[in-house]
């Protein structure tokens, strides 16, 4: 387990209940600075309510949620977004209607306020920084393309841009790979060994393969609870972890 | 990108350019009256596509700050009418016949120009910002949000005309002096009005051009195809739409100010449901998401429909044949006149145009936004 000190996000028995239905139960989880940390589970096992519950989505029944050491589970959500946690939704959400490079401006929010944004117009300072991280994502040559027109893997890499050009400290990704070809997949795993160290993520992820090539540590939940915590080797040997998968083909298909 | 914006802007220039040289090529009153009408339907257009084609609000209620400005020009032009055209002591006159023996608390700060100038834009504004903020703080949104503003208006009109010996009541407030600012007198029937009314439309369209063409302006955007998505960006999302929503309500209360100006009287029908509903109208035949468009829509609507209806042989059918042009548009062109010139546009292969792009940029999709976006 991490020391207190080092911890950058701390939940610490936080539990949710919708009408009756305990989705989380008590759930302990900790996660240090720089971290890639890969959440998996069976279907239901509280995985994308987790990460509801740390951007603010979901609100707790009871527990705590720390943030740098400070509670967060009480904010709102977009003060929660300021304290630098940023979230990729599992189905990708993005603004259509608008241009790539418009949709990375908005993602590009330092300077929340509706006043000081009156006063600034695009061609600005943030131009280059945006720039490049199209190009991080594969979309340089899509800058004045609307999003709408972008296939569904850069739909995905659009919106995990506009999550870094927002540049929280906290990352929070909801199956990253959903719907991308192999090689769409692949590529998203070396961007999220690039990511590692610069950002702290916390990635839900059905992909056992894309699991394998980024996790340091692995933390399995099932039925609302964290089950076992470890390597990607010892997880797959984790007599627990091989029963609670046992109805849903094994956890390499899971 | 930035070549776009100039374009842009070149194109709205233009357009307010011809509106100000009307009263050069037209010498008649009574009509450099009627295009001042216009002119105003169309700063309404624009208020209504800043809420509704950039941040999604439809509302249904906007005849309301229309009327509100309306009200607040005509309590301190009923307050500067020549004593003899009111009761004793100074009193309006329709407070006279209702028995009123002062001059109400309300009504003593309209003795004030720059109080009257300035709540005739703040009054809706604020009454805007509040009501925004109970609807947008509690999420309501959609369907839902248009019925408030529509209901709000209703109560707003209702309580208007039921204290008439404030209001005027179901009379509205008539009798008005005329509008004298730094020795310009403003006759409703001159091309000084005319010209006042261009001047304040012109300077509208441009603030809320740049309010569109800036991050906050983009922000809404985003907020009207995907709410959550701002949220959690860390951006205020009922701030910044109560915002746009005040700063619509401050342009409909200019425009009714200038309406009071114009028609020389309020009314309760200035808050009517038929005025807010056609405003939708307009906006939607222009097309929602064009400032340009929105306004270059309600003056072609409202102009026609003075056309039709004083044209002897559509004298029964016009509302008909109005009916039935709007039918046809809303069916055919979702996005409006100005959707359907900007598709015309796109259609016009790139390599025929001037315009200096980036190669790099060329390589791009075929969705390229062409001479399309000036609208």
């Amino acid at each position: 387990m991490t020391p207190a000190r080092e911890q950058l996000l701390a939940l610490r028995q936080v539990t949710v209940s919708f009408q009756g239905f305990v989705a989380v139960d008590r759930l302990d989880l900790a996660v240090a600075p720089g971290e890639l940390r890969c959440l998996i589970g069976p279907n239901g096992a509280g995985k994308s309510t987790t990460l509801d519950l740390i951007c603010g989505k979901s609100r707790i029944t009871s527990g705590e949620i720390a943030f740098h050491g400070a509670p967060i589970h009480a904010l709102k959500e977009f003060r929660i977004a300021r304290t630098g946690i940023g979230r990729k939704f599992q189905v990708p959400s993005v603004f259509r209607e608008l241009t790539v490079r418009e949709n990375l401006e908005i993602g590009s929010s330092r300077d929340p306020g509706v006043w000081r944004n009156l006063f600034r117009f695009s061609g600005g300072a943030d131009t280059e920084r945006l720039e490049r991280l199209a190009v991080l994502v594969g979309l340089e040559d899509h800058l004045e393309t609307q999003a709408a027109q972008l296939s569904h893997g850069q739909t995905q890499w659009l919106e995990i841009a506009l999550i870094l050009a927002q540049d929280p400290a906290l990352v929070l990704m909801d199956e990253p790979t959903a719907g991308m070809t192999a090689h769409e997949t692949s590529m998203t795993a070396a961007l999220f060994n690039r990511l590692r160290g610069r950002h702290t993520l916390v990635v839900v992820e059905h992909d056992m393969g894309f699991v394998r090539d980024i996790a340091e540590t692995i933390s399995v939940m099932h039925q609302g609870r964290l089950l076992a915590q470890g390597t990607a080797d010892e997880i797959s040997q984790d007599a627990k972890v091989r029963e609670a998968y046992l109805g849903s083909g094994g956890i390499g298909h899971a | 990108m930035s070549g776009k914006i100039s374009r842009q802007i070149l194109l709205y220039g233009v357009v307010c350019l011809a509106i100000l040289a009307v009263p050069l090529l037209v010498d008649n009153a009574f009509l450099l009256n009627k295009y001042a009408r216009y002119l105003i339907f169309g700063m309404l257009a624009i208020a209504l596509s800043l809420s509704w084609g950039y941040a999604g609000i439809l509302n249904l209620g906007q005849a309301m700050t229309f009327g509100l400005g309306s009200y607040c020009m005509a309590m301190f032009l009923k307050l500067k009418t020549v004593p003899i055209h009111t009761g004793s002591d100074g009193l309006p006159d329709f407070m006279v016949w209702n028995n009123v023996t002062e001059l109400p608390w309300i009504w003593v700060p309209f003795q004030s120009m720059p109080f009257a100038l300035l709540a005739g834009m703040l009054v809706p504004a604020l009454f805007a910002a509040l009501l925004g903020w109970f609807m947008f703080g509690g999420r309501v949104a959609g369907v839902y949000a248009a019925i408030i503003t529509l209901a709000t208006m209703v109560v707003v009109n209702l309580i208007i005309i039921d204290q008439q010996s404030y209001t005027g009541g179901f009379n509205g407030i008539t009798d008005l002096a005329q509008f004298d600012i730094l020795g310009l007198t403003f006759d409703a029937y001159s091309a000084s009005t005319y010209y006042l009314v261009a001047v304040c439309l012109t300077v509208t369209l441009f603030v809320a051009l740049a309010v569109s063409r800036s991050k906050t302006g983009l922000i809404l955007q985003a907020v009207r195809d995907q709410e959550e998505r701002v949220r959690f960006f860390g951006y205020d999302v009922a701030l910044y739409k109560t915002f746009i929503f005040a700063l619509s309500a401050a342009i409909a209360g200019l425009a009714g100010m200038l309406y009071t100006i114009v028609m020389e009287f309020a009314s309760p029908t200035f808050l009517g449901v038929p005025l807010s509903l056609s405003i939708v109208i307009w906006v939607a035949v222009g097309g929602r998401q064009s400032l340009l468009g929105a306004m270059l829509g309600a003056m072609l609507v409202t102009g026609v429909q003075g056309a039709l209806s004083e044209t002897e042989a559509f004298l029964e059918t016009w509302t008909l044949v109005m009916g039935g042009l709007f039918v046809l548009i809303v069916l055919l062109m979702p996005k409006g006149l100005a959707g359907a010139v900007e598709a015309l546009l796109r259609r016009i292969p790139r390599g025929e145009r001037k315009g200096n792009v980036r190669p790099a940029a060329r390589q791009g999709s075929k969705s390229q936004p062409h001479l399309g976006g000036a609208l």
